[in-house]
């Protein structure tokens, strides 16, 4: 045998069939003197159907979209022009749905050919990788096998037929659905067609009906205090879907909480104007040219001259323009946020980055409170602690908040075992072991997070603002309303110098403490 | 050659470890069927760390444990501090049970009566050489003024005078475990537990701060467990050393009993490659004067011949027999006890007496 057939024995033994062009393709690969325009002709015919007999499901997705798509652009070529034929009355729909019908064929068209080329270009490149896999495990699909071109049928009959049928008809709207579905229920004649349309394509259908349930209000009773009371929907009045249900039993949850236990909101409002007043007086209240001063000296302490220079610069910018008084607003709004965040983040940080249990816990509760719009939260602010600066704060903690517990913990678990262990060795409590040596290893993290908590409630600001924080984000919601481009921009600008300045001042201070 | 009238430190009674949440049930099995490391894991999904050892090493011993990486070293030396919890057997320091400590007791046994130095140094980065040394003071509470004093006197004995305001990172890796050596010693500990201290320095360095060690705990005179991979090194530093393969030991004794006296393959693959110059005395290679004459050979007159003691080593008698026809003769006081013969010496180096 000579060396070279020696070469090509594996080849053969992987591609099966046709075995002799792979081994030939596969070798120029690898000795990368493929030609650069090379195309498998076999699978720029047989697409799909080839890699599929070839067992590699890649190429089978790849293949097969590119071949459904322009199935679909052609359903769609005939679904307009047969609209345009059917509403020839109505000149401008007839204008629109030829256009439509032509671009759609072009599509089809223009993706089968460019995708088949694309395929078949693609076929070998990607057929060699399925070999190198197959050379580490010899389980990895090789050859050529019928079964799976059996799989692959049935895959194609499920799911091309509903494909094409869905493209080349109008969905029905959800009004349509429900009439039919009340046509049902009075025992009327509906085709198939059209219950196959509602249930199939356009919108889930609505599995199941609820009945509609009792209308909660909490009004007083004869001595003032306050009441549940159960009203039942009227008779004949239609059933609910799930989500009607669901939210108005939100609703009627806030209503009971914010009525019966005010007191409680109450108090949480009353502690945060305090303490917000405390820094706001501190802000606010002191004149503007020891503020000033204060804050370029804090600058040059922690972050050097040209960091100062910067933040003077952004200073002048905000007195300049009148944004000084609503900036040391902001200022004041975003601390208290911050501290409130710490206070509760680090604890909570600390308890996740050393327990795997509250880890498990707290990092879904974290990822919906940083992804979930703020104005969804916003109004249940609103209802329980009204419009002002309190709502605003705890809204800004709900979104500035996760990255300190997230930071705080990755800090922690970033100190090394061997590091704990050595504390351990030398008899240090489990507080020793924290304070001693976690928390100090873990400070660089721990002060990123505190950046991050800054700067996520300054970019809160506008938000807060909705609910009457007040400030800077003010200045931005009324010339949005009042679409006032010139002084939301003079705003929005002086917003980002604040966040810049903070920002700028503690990661410098960071570096240099390293 | 243990010395029965020290008293015993330190000491191991058929400590297991199994690592795994069924490490009780196995422990049971292995007893029972005297199953290996690979069925433990196979069947219990557990794996064993540390395999029915005793071990118990004297007053101001250097105790080796030797062994390849996963032999259950570092595991078995960190029951001593409970740093590690034993399946079953006790473990004795200074007489008392430390599994019977209780927590604030082992607190204090850990801080005042065992240092630790580690492979990785694992020093506090934060800290200065001077606060790292005197971090085990300093859990203890005790007063600024009085730590700094002893951390400074830790820091001349370990030859880094001048650099307690240092931080660790600024000082090279031999430095570095110069630092972790005086954080051990600073609290005046019995026992000094050494993971693999010189293992991740240069070989120079190695040697240098061996044979520091070494003095140093002449004068000082700690009880230390000392862990190694390296049998040079081990033969070095241990008045005993013990041997442990998969959890077990395999035997412990003097360096000279594990070179001349391997107990099984694994332990004579180790020591072929040791040179056993200074390892072998001349009482183990000599022939007894009644057996020489036996043979019928003749023994020439004493004064023509080299003289030596039994406690020389192979180094001493080779310097004797060179550019000598006459045998050499092994004298214990002024009688002549033995014979060394230039074959004899040779097949002493090679090992086989």
């Amino acid at each position: 045998m000579s060396s070279d057939d020696d070469i090509r024995k594996p080849f053969l033994e992987f591609a099966g069939p046709n075995g002799a062009y792979y081994a030939n393709v596969f070798l120029k690969i690898q000795k990368a003197t493929l030609n650069r325009t090379h195309l498998n002709p076999v699978a720029l015919v047989g697409s799909f159907v080839w890699a599929a007999l070839r067992g590699s499901w890649l190429l089978f997705t790849i293949g097969f979209v590119i071949d459904l798509v322009a199935a679909i652009n052609v359903a769609l070529y005939f679904k307009f022009a047969k609209a345009a034929v059917d509403n020839v009355d109505r000149a401008y729909l007839v204008e629109r749905y030829e256009g439509w019908s032509e671009s759609h064929i072009i599509a089809a068209v223009v993706i089968f050919i460019l995708g088949r080329l694309l395929f078949s270009w693609l076929a070998d490149r990607l057929y060699v990788i399925q070999y190198n896999r197959w050379r580490i495990n010899n389980s990895v699909n090789s050859g050529v096998s019928l079964t799976r071109l059996v799989i692959v049928t049935i895959v194609s009959v499920l799911i091309v037929p509903p494909m094409i049928y869905r493209a080349s008809q109008f969905s029905p709207d959800a009004r349509t659905c429900i009439k039919q579905d009340r046509a049902i229920d009075r025992g009327e004649e509906v085709s198939f067609k059209a219950r196959f349309d509602c249930f199939a394509i356009g919108e889930f259908p609505t599995l199941f009906w609820i009945d509609r349930p009792d209308q909660i209000s909490f009004p007083r009773d004869e001595n003032g205090e306050r009441i549940v009371q159960r009203t039942p929907p009227r008779e004949g009045s239609p059933p609910v879907n799930l989500n009607t249900l669901v939210a108005q039993k939100i609703d009627d949850g806030i209503g009971y909480v914010t009525v019966f236990y005010a007191f409680l909101f109450d108090e949480i409002t009353r502690l945060l104007r305090t303490m917000l007043t405390a820094i706001t007086s501190v802000f606010v209240g002191t004149p503007w040219p020891v503020t000033m001063g204060v804050l370029l000296f804090v600058a040059y302490r922690m972050a050097g001259i040209r960091t100062t220079i910067f933040v003077g610069a952004s200073l002048i910018y905000l007195a300049l323009f009148g944004f000084w008084q609503t900036a040391m607003d902001t200022l004041s709004l975003v601390v208290a946020a911050s501290i409130i965040c710490v206070v509760i983040g680090l604890p909570t940080g600390i308890w996740v980055g050393k327990s795997k249990r509250a880890q498990f816990i707290v990092t879904p509760i974290l990822d919906v409170m940083q992804t979930i719009p703020s104005f969804v939260y916003l109004l249940p602010a609103i209802a329980f602690f009204s419009i002002g600066k309190p709502p605003g704060i705890l809204a800004t903690v709900i979104f500035a908040a996760p990255p300190m517990v997230r930071l705080t913990a990755l800090g922690i678990r970033q100190v090394s075992e061997d590091t704990k262990e050595a504390a351990l060795a030398f008899g240090a409590n489990p507080r020793q072991l924290l304070t001693k040596v976690e928390l100090p290893l873990a400070l660089p993290s721990i002060m990123a997070g505190i950046n991050q908590v800054v700067m996520m409630s300054l970019s809160m600001v506008v938000i807060a603002a909705l609910i009457g924080a007040g400030g800077m984000g003010y200045i931005v919601t009324e010339a949005l309303e009042n679409t006032e481009t010139g002084r939301g921009v003079l705003a929005g600008v002086g917003i980002a110098l604040l966040a810049m300045m903070i920002d700028r001042v503690v990661q410098k201070a960071n570096l240099g403490r390293r | 050659m243990t010395d029965s009238s020290r008293a015993n430190v330190v000491e191991t009674r058929n400590v297991w470890k199994i690592f795994g949440d069924r490490a009780g049930e196995a422990l049971e099995a292995v007893r029972r069927d005297n199953l290996s490391k690979d069925e433990v894991l196979e069947r219990f999904d557990a794996v064993v760390g540390v395999r029915d050892v005793s071990i118990s090493a004297g007053a101001g011993e250097i105790f080796c444990i030797m062994g390849l990486s996963g032999s259950g070293k570092s595991t078995l030396v960190r029951h001593i501090n409970r740093l590690i919890e034993p399946t079953a057997g006790e473990i004795l320091v200074n007489g008392v049970n430390v599994g019977m400590l209780k927590p604030e007791e082992l607190l204090a046994m850990r801080a005042e009566s065992i240092g630790m130095v580690f492979q990785n140094m694992a020093l506090l980065p934060h800290r200065t050489v001077r606060d790292n040394i005197a971090f085990a003071l300093e859990l203890r509470n005790v007063d600024i003024f009085t730590r700094n004093n002893v951390a400074d006197k830790v820091i001349e004995l370990v030859s880094l005078k001048g650099y307690g305001d240092r931080y660790p990172s600024e000082l090279s890796g031999g430095m570095q475990q110069r630092v972790g050596l005086a954080r051990a010693l600073a609290a005046d500990p019995d026992i000094l537990l050494m993971d693999e201290p010189f293992s991740a320095l240069d070989p120079l360095i190695r040697r240098g701060l061996q044979d520091e060690f070494l003095e140093l705990s002449a004068s000082m005179k700690k009880t230390t467990l000392f862990i190694t991979h390296d049998l040079d090194e081990a033969i070095r530093m241990g008045s005993r050393i013990a041997i442990m393969k998969d959890g077990e030991i395999v035997q412990t004794g003097t360096p000279e009993e594990i070179v001349t006296k391997p107990a099984d393959d694994y332990v004579a693959d180790f020591v072929a490659g040791i040179s056993k110059l200074r390892l072998v005395y001349a009482h183990t290679v000599m022939i007894h004067i009644e057996e020489f004459e036996s043979r019928g050979s003749k023994l020439p007159a004493i004064e023509e011949c080299p003289r030596a003691h039994p406690e020389d080593d192979l180094d001493k008698l080779i310097g004797l027999a060179v550019n000598q026809e006459n045998p050499v003769i092994i004298m214990d006081d002024s009688t002549p006890v033995g014979v060394v013969t230039k074959d004899a010496l040779l097949r002493g180096i090679q090992g086989e007496t």
